[in-house]
């Protein structure tokens, strides 16, 4: 019989080799679910190794996917940590791009090109902000349930986008796009710069900054600290005095700042444009599954950032193997299968398993 | 096939361990046809996990368990209840929602698809044969916990149980409750059925039970009849040492007013519930407020310490005005909170004891966990914590230790006007001894003191006035000399006004 016992000591390398085994385990599980449709699961999972991380483009290709993850990640990381869940970073991360797009085409070519990349990566924040914001009030002073909120405004982001490019002669429209409506094109003084010669851009940079930067807020500063009792006990934080209303304000608007600095990223960085159909692609929903991978580290995200986006550009490359019929989907189903193998395992951090036969005694 | 004349129900050689902890080792115990029986222990000294053995929740390591002379195995309580062994736990394990007939009948075996028709005649019958009095209509939730422990012990009845284990039944009784159970009891032995009452209180071991089995460290220290022993015996078996539980009170003539409060009204959710109280505690004093649980204690303490806001009245401290400025400003006026909710209100479990150390201090914008991490290594040293460092989760604690650290910060700086609440309630001996004689350190170095308890022993060992609190109410005044327990236990009841 398999029995749970609480283990009296956790030794520190559990933290790591639990997940790891985790992941292995998912690994196996989709290694028979692609030989049970036929394939050769080694020369499927060597192909995808090898495009996102043995080729340049491959590299180069994964880091651009993982860029919008950092954010998204560490938006979700934020939040959930503390038992808030804003499950509203894709509509957040889409206003910020909106937001800092508009920015871009209307200071662009006026302001200074420091200036301008400045001002519109700062209307980003601003438009993941006021996304938040309402949210983030009827929860603290009204006790609204963020999810729900945060959820639905996502929708209302998304068709926003769309109108303001296929719905209306709106100033993110490219006016002399006749077949096909499309965003109008940033001026280059407002874009974010390539690093050395590559597609990698700047927002990663600036994502990684992020990450470092929520870290030590949480860690080092009164506010964090805040969080922190926040986070563990509501009750004991308003006992010491902590503001609860003000704690998760501050949260929930850092959160929602880094999702539209994910956007911003995305239109300064990679598209170059608004574009509806490729910004809001549930980088925000992938977000959660690298916070959770990531146990909610600030720091962590960025690892599992690089992991998953590796990890989707790697479905895309299996689809073209020749021999044909991989389905791209094959990602997907390993990126579920991780969150749950590793969610599930957490439980062998706290606990060891024991099997114990039943002795019979005589009556 | 053995047969023994060890009683009805007998353990031999029981072990058990969880996670590398010894709770039972080498326990032996017996219980004879028609006793109460007291199992005496310290808070980790094994005794529920001994009654969860013998009565089917736990499975023991090791050892035999002899029902009437038969080694039987016990998989689960329903095994248990089936050789007709039952247990009322701590937390009652009753459906709010549902009748108390209803709970009664709740996972037994003979019911049909379509309950009884007799069963509330039934049901009442076993109650009036006890002198249980319970409503088999009545919903569980509309009951008070008094009655809601009868219900539990109906359950036990209705299957017909020979030894009936009681899991510290008095914690959440009045005076008069706790005699009513004790005739309860009483009836059942002398009905044939024996009673295990498992307690840390010596003074209802030797008031109710026939035969005292002491448990130390997992290990039984002694098993002797009340008659041949008396509470400092059975302390100092039960502690390892000689205590000190004698009652303390204040020696000097009280100081100044330094807590005033004045026509304080607090609304709760479900209407008022803090009614028009007045009250003063000078420096030097220890006012108990005594009262069953759910009558408002909370409320007037959580308005005391600003964490609640009132809707009228005026609490002044040392002069300073605080009514509904919150805590910061009660802290800053000397006044210091210990809520009676230790993990989750007083301190955040999940953080480092250094963590909580700062909690309530004044913290730098940026940094001072250096600072915080010295202060809480100092106070682990001063305060007799059994830690391994300020870095340790506060969780992993032992709940005395988890009290001492509350009142280590609470306790340690500044604090002229001491809001405590029930500060001993699940502490074992020594814990009891730890915080009482802090307490009352603290009242002959000048500081007022407030403590708030369910526990009528506690109040009337270390109070100097005590005040009964009966449905938002301060319904009963008494300087503790002048206090009699029946017309307090009337009062907190309910029964008898002003």
């Amino acid at each position: 019989m398999l029995r749970l016992e609480r283990r009296a000591t956790q030794p520190a390398h559990l933290v790591l080799s639990v997940p790891l085994a985790a992941i292995t385990g998912a690994l196996l599980l989709g290694a028979l679910f692609l030989a049970a449709n036929g394939f050769d699961p080694l020369l499927i999972y060597a192909e995808m190794a090898r495009a996102s991380f043995a080729t340049r483009y491959g590299i180069e290709d994964s880091l651009v996917s993982a860029t919008p993850l950092v954010y998204t990640g560490l938006a979700a990381a934020i939040a959930f940590r503390f038992r808030l869940y804003n499950v509203g970073a894709e509509g957040q991360l889409v206003v910020g791009g909106i937001c800092s797009a508009g920015a871009a085409l209307l200071l662009g070519q006026a302001l200074p090109g420091g200036l301008a990349l400045a001002l519109a990566l700062l209307a980003g924040l601003a438009g993941g902000v006021a996304w938040v914001l309402v949210p983030a009030l009827a929860r603290a002073r009204l006790g609204t349930s963020e999810i729900i909120t945060t959820l639905l405004l996502n929708y209302v982001a998304v068709l926003l986008a769309r109108y303001l490019i296929f719905g209306s002669r709106s100033l993110w429209r490219d006016p002399t796009a006749t077949n096909f409506p499309q965003g109008r094109a940033l001026p280059p003084a407002s874009q974010l710069p390539e690093l050395g010669g590559t597609q990698i851009h700047a927002g990663l940079v600036l994502g990684i900054v992020c990450a470092v930067l929520v870290f030590a807020l949480l860690r080092w500063t009164r506010a964090g600290f805040d969080a922190r009792v926040f986070g563990d006990s509501p009750a004991a934080a308003s006992y010491a005095g902590i503001s609860v209303t003000m704690v998760v304000l501050l949260l929930l608007v850092v959160s929602g700042a880094v999702a539209g600095l994910a956007g911003a990223s995305e239109v300064l960085g990679r598209a170059h444009r608004l574009d509806p159909t490729g910004l809001a692609v549930g980088f925000g929903y992938t977000g959660i599954i690298v916070a959770a991978l990531a146990r909610y580290h600030p720091l962590g995200v960025v690892p599992v950032a690089v992991f998953v986006g590796a990890l989707s550009n790697a479905g895309t490359a299996v689809q073209s193997l020749p021999g044909g019929g991989v389905p791209a989907a094959i990602s997907t189903v390993l990126q579920g299968a991780i969150l749950i193998f590793v969610l599930a395992s957490e439980i062998h951090v706290a606990y060891r398993v024991r099997w114990r036969r039943l002795e019979r005694t005589a009556s | 096939m053995t047969v023994d004349d060890g009683g009805v129900l007998e353990g031999r050689g029981i072990g058990k361990t969880f996670a590398g902890v010894v709770a039972n080792a080498d326990v032996d115990f017996a219980v004879r046809q028609g006793e109460i029986h007291a199992l005496l222990g310290e808070n980790g000294a094994g005794k529920t996990t001994l009654a969860s053995i013998l009565t089917g929740l736990y499975q023991p390591d090791d050892g035999t368990i002899l029902v009437r002379g038969h080694a039987v195995r016990l998989r689960s309580p329903r095994d248990g209840l089936a050789h007709r062994l039952g247990m009322v736990h701590q937390h009652f394990h009753l459906v709010d929602s549902f009748t108390v007939a209803e709970n009664v009948v709740l996972g037994d075996p003979r019911q049909g698809i379509v309950l009884s028709r007799r069963l509330h005649r039934t049901v009442a019958s076993l109650g009036e044969r006890y002198g249980l009095a319970v409503d088999p209509r009545a919903t569980i939730s509309d009951l008070s916990l008094g009655e809601q422990q009868r219900v539990e012990i109906v359950k036990m009845l209705y299957r017909d149980v020979d030894v009936l284990f009681l899991d510290e039944p008095t914690a959440v009784l009045t005076p008069q409750e706790v005699d009513s159970l004790f005739t309860v009891l009483r009836a059942m032995a002398a009905d044939g059925r024996s009673v295990v009452l498992i307690t840390h209180k010596l003074g209802e071991v030797m008031a109710v039970a026939d035969r005292v089995t002491v448990m130390r460290d997992a290990r039984v220290v002694a098993s002797v009849p009340t008659s041949e022993t008396d509470t400092t015996g059975l302390a100092r078996l039960m502690v390892g040492r000689a205590v000190d539980l004698a009652d303390r009170h204040g020696t000097r003539t009280p100081g100044p007013c330094m807590l005033a409060v004045d026509e304080l009204c607090v609304d709760g959710a479900q209407g008022r519930r803090v009614q028009h109280v007045g009250l003063s505690v000078r420096a030097g004093e220890i006012v108990g407020v005594a009262g069953v649980a759910g009558n408002g204690q909370l409320q007037l303490a959580e308005a005391l310490a600003g964490t609640r806001q009132p809707s009228a009245g005026r609490i002044v401290v040392n002069g300073v005005d605080i009514t509904g400025r919150g805590p910061r400003v009660a802290r800053a006026a000397g006044l210091r909170y210990v809520p009676e909710d230790r993990l989750g209100t007083g301190l955040a479990p999940g953080l480092s004891i250094a963590d909580n150390v700062q909690l309530t201090g004044r913290r730098p914008l940026v940094g001072g966990r250096g600072h915080a991490e010295r202060e809480a290594t100092a106070m682990i040293a001063r305060f007799g914590v059994k830690a391994r460092g300020p870095r340790d989760i506060v969780r992993r604690l032992s709940g005395g230790n988890v009290q001492r650290i509350l009142l280590a910060r609470e306790l340690s700086a500044g604090g002229t006007v001491l809001v405590i609440a029930s500060p001993t309630r699940g502490l074992d001996v020594s814990g009891i001894e730890f915080v009482r004689s802090l307490l009352d350190e603290r009242r002959n170095a000048g500081a007022a003191i407030l403590l708030i308890s369910e526990d009528l022993d506690e109040i009337r060992g270390l109070a100097d006035r005590i005040v009964v609190m009966y449905d938002g109410r301060l319904v009963l005044e008494r300087a503790v000399g002048g206090a009699d327990v029946t017309e307090l236990g009337l009062a907190m009841a309910g029964v008898a006004g002003r």
